[in-house]
């Protein structure tokens, strides 16, 4: 599984540099996610020029051969850090969702570490009705979605939810 | 050919209808000449060595609902008629059961050990007993064919072990059942409830008085096994789908997820040996998205990608592209009496 990691450079001030950043982190496997230049900017005492990269690596041991291959061809890293990457669930739940404890439903589904309900739109028709909820849920890098949905299936069974769940999960 | 039809309803006096349109242009693109030497329904076989008027059995059928009305017909059943008529090819039309499989089961088996090539529309003795039948027929050296029995006129299952044939299939997702689509697609335009919908749509004939088998996802699970099996290879049956259908899908619902950019639709999915029928939310703009009771499966394949097939999933006409290219096909490999 690929990790994302912000990484902040200084480059030399001469044509090819950027290029000379990318190449090793191509060849160990990173993709690049973003480039964000700051040439204009500030230009630093130093003649350096910051940029701030997000890449995604297969691994620790790749990440560390890119930073080396980096310091050795004289570029400074100034800034690493790792950013958790965030997917998205998005699901139906239809039944007496705000009856059968709305609040609970939600507490016990950030229960899960990674796991957060972030958004929640819902539909009352009338009081004695089914009424409808559509949910999205923030979940973090490394966190077994098939898990997320047992827990989620499994309070849906005990409230008796009908649970409409997107084509992906 | 020689051909024997059990089962004489919406497709086997469709497939009559359909050889008869087409009987010179099978003949002259294929040198094709199908000669259908009886008839089965409920009330017994009508048979004609030189090969039976299909017209005049058609028109026995839709005034006096019995074949056993043709003139020289008999009392026969339909196994008897597998074990005493002379033929190359059956073609299995009669009600699909997926608790028994029967009668179906038994004819398909029958005409195996008469040795007659298989051509069926029925999904129920595929979907408890896929790999018996394979089986059956592969001892008894014949051809069996069943594009038919998933997804009526969209073929999926000749072109992913036919013309997809140097892929391999990683999963599936498709809308199998065009009344629940019907269903669905018309809650979604109208903003009705599925239980006003539901009325209105067996009123047009489009769902049966006895709906479960559409709305539960019954209809879906079994044409999903018979895709599991035929085209990745899954050695599934029916009891392994984990199954539920579209009755508790509100028009709030519906509401919410097209607020998102989502619609409801009952996908049948097929991954990591897993099969499952369910309403999913869809992205509007994915090719799943169809409407009306078209049917749509979409394969995984592992150099092709995501080939995505739509078509009509039902129709005593257009059923019949699937049955007549699974003749056709089983013409071309065997020829005459093989
Ligand atoms: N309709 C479609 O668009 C469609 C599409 C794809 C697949 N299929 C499948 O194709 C098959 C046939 O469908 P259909 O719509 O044609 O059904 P149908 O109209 O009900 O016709 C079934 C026929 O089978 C006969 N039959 C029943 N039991 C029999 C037995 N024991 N021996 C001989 N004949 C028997 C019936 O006779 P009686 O009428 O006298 O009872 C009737 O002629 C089903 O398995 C269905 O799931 C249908």
């Amino acid at each position: 599984m690929d990790m994302r990691v912000s990484v902040d450079l200084e480059l030399k001030d001469t044509p090819g540099q950027l290029l000379l950043a990318l190449e090793p982190i191509s060849r160990y496997g990173g993709n690049v996610i973003s480039i964000i230049h700051l040439r204009e900017e500030e230009k630093l005492r130093s003649g350096r020029v910051p940029v701030h990269f997000t890449i995604d690596v297969p691994d620790e041991a790749s990440l560390e051969r890119i930073i080396n291959e980096l310091e050795e061809q004289g570029v400074r890293v100034t800034k690493l850090g790792e950013v958790t990457k965030k997917e998205r669930i998005t699901l139906l739940m239809i039944g007496h969702v705000v009856d059968t404890d709305l609040r609970d439903t939600i507490d016990r589904i950030n229960e899960l570490e990674g796991v957060m309900v972030s958004d929640l739109s819902l539909a009352m028709p009338h009081p004695d009705k089914e009424s409808s909820a559509i949910v999205d849920i923030e979940v973090s890098q490394g966190v077994d979605r098939r898990r997320v949905m047992e827990r989620i299936y499994s309070i849906a069974k005990e409230k008796n939810l009908e649970i409409v769940r997107s084509l992906e999960v | 050919m020689r051909v024997q039809i059990i089962g004489f309803g919406v497709i086997g006096q469709g497939l009559a209808e359909v050889l008869l349109r087409k009987r010179e242009e099978l003949k002259q693109r294929y040198s094709l000449e199908v000669k259908v030497v009886s008839i089965t329904d409920i009330s017994g076989t009508a048979y004609a060595e030189e090969g039976l008027d299909l017209e005049k059995a058609l028109s026995v059928a839709r005034q006096t609902r019995a074949i056993v009305n043709y003139p020289g017909a008999k009392e026969m059943t339909g196994i008897e008629a597998i074990e005493e008529i002379d033929a190359d090819l059956v073609i299995e039309a009669t009600p699909s059961n997926i608790k028994t499989g029967e009668p179906g089961l038994s004819h398909m088996l029958a005409g195996f050990k008469a040795g007659k090539h298989v051509v069926t529309s029925n999904k129920g003795p595929l979907a408890l007993k896929y790999k018996e039948l394979v089986t059956e027929a592969a001892r008894n050296n014949v051809e069996f064919r069943f594009e038919a029995s998933v997804g009526g006129a969209m073929p999926v299952i000749n072109l992913a072990r036919e013309t997809l044939s140097g892929d391999k299939i990683t999963a599936i997702e498709g809308i199998l059942n065009g009344t629940t689509n019907y269903i669905l697609s018309r809650m979604t335009r109208e903003g009705l409830s599925f239980e006003q919908v539901l009325k209105e749509a067996q009123e047009l004939g489009y769902a049966e008085t006895d709906p479960t088998y559409d709305i539960e996802g019954i209809d879906t699970a079994s044409k999903l096994v018979i895709l599991a099996n035929a085209i990745m290879g899954i050695d599934a049956t029916f009891s392994d789908v984990k199954t539920r259908g579209i009755t508790r899908i509100t028009p709030e619902a519906i509401r919410l997820a097209k607020e998102r950019g989502y619609v409801i639709k009952l996908i049948g999915e097929v991954r990591n040996n897993h099969l499952e029928v369910s309403p999913r939310l869809i992205p509007e703009t994915h090719p799943l998205n169809v409407d009306g009771a078209l049917n749509v499966a979409m394969l995984h394949c592992d150099v092709a990608g995501e080939i995505t097939v739509v078509g009509k999933g039902a129709g005593a006409i257009e059923t019949q592209s699937a049955i007549l290219s699974d003749i056709i096909a089983i013409w071309k490999k065997r020829g005459a009496g093989q």
